[in-house]
């Protein structure tokens, strides 16, 4: 039998990131749903069930090793009680300490569930030898590719973390709030939060996302787009791009003084 | 030296382009909202134009 068509044997780095994923999972279950539902009171056997849910979604993508369960599936029904009872993830439960230390579990949760998730060990090669080029100091654009990747990653998280900190603890918006939907107020304030995280999708999806699909594709398609720009900015000049833009910064100016003088 | 004219034109060129998008705020609290959109095309094409002086300055630099 050949060695390679072998099957490799479960690793222990396997079940490690199955104890990291329900460890951190149930952390978050616990700091996200339960422990507010017990202050909130929720914890009625009718709701009982919407509260588990999450817990069973998190076996499921334990038992299947499906990351799409993990990191999509146990998030969503995470919403689910909080969607029922908005009191749940209400501002005042939490204060900004409670808030960042909650954030930081789902993080790491999240971080670590797709790291260790997309981990997969090759099968033990017959022999290795070095490569050549192993010696030699990484090339000054893995380097930069590297820095842009720690930038986004940082970005991940500062920037829906921010967001539904200013919507949860902004004294303006609360004020507004309150002034505004008196009563429903922990209503408005998930809906706000559901916004955020909606937005923050968005952005991600076309931004954050747009960015790293020509990298995955081996930067085919801007290596060509640099190439081209290399090419025109031989001559050294400035494209037409420049010229219509001051053109029109000029005529907008002057239609601006006539309308003031008008 | 022809390089750092046009850095210090570019860097001049976006962060004077900020002066006209703030403007441009100002103007919508006004709600003069024609003046506004005026002062945030000029703040458009004074960035483009910063855009365009930091590409030259990067050709200098190669």
């Amino acid at each position: 039998m050949d060695a390679a068509a072998e099957p490799v044997p479960e690793r222990r780095w396997r079940r490690f990131a199955d104890v990291v994923a329900l460890t951190l999972g149930v952390n978050v279950w616990l700091s996200l749903v339960v422990v507010p539902s017990v202050q909130v009171d929720a914890l009625g056997s009718a709701k009982l069930p919407l509260l588990l849910a999450p817990l069973l979604v998190l076996a499921l993508g334990i038992a299947l090793r499906s990351e799409l369960v993990l990191l999509g599936g146990f998030p969503s029904t995470l919403l689910l009680p909080i969607s029922l009872t908005p009191s749940i993830a209400a501002a005042h439960l939490f204060g900004p300490v409670r808030f960042f230390v909650v954030a930081f579990g789902v993080v790491a949760y999240l971080l670590a569930g797709s790291f260790f998730m997309a981990f997969h060990e090759p099968a033990e090669p017959r022999s290795s030898r070095p490569l050549a080029s192993a010696a030699e100091p990484r090339a000054a654009r893995w380097q930069r590719r590297e820095r842009t990747y720690w930038l986004l990653t940082g970005l991940s998280v500062v920037c829906p973390l921010l967001g539904i900190y200013w919507v949860n603890y902004d004294p303006a918006i609360n004020a507004f709030l309150a002034q505004m939907y008196s009563g429903r107020v922990a209503s408005m304030s998930t809906l706000l939060n559901v916004a955020v995280l909606a937005l923050w999708l968005i952005i991600y999806l076309y931004v954050f996302l747009g960015v790293l699909k020509p990298h995955r594709t081996g930067d085919r398609e801007l290596v060509t787009t640099l190439a081209e720009m290399r090419r025109q900015a031989r001559g050294g000049r400035p494209r037409l791009h420049f010229h219509i833009a001051v053109a029109a910064a000029l005529a907008l100016m002057a239609v601006l003084v006539l309308m003031r003088r008008g | 030296m022809r390089r750092y004219f046009f850095e210090v034109l570019a860097l001049a060129l976006i962060g004077g382009s900020m002066f006209f998008f703030k403007e441009s705020i100002d103007y919508l609290a006004r709600r003069d909202y024609v003046a506004s959109l005026i002062v945030m095309l000029i703040g458009f094409a004074v960035i483009t134009v910063g855009k365009e002086m930091a590409r030259l300055a990067l050709v200098q630099r190669d």
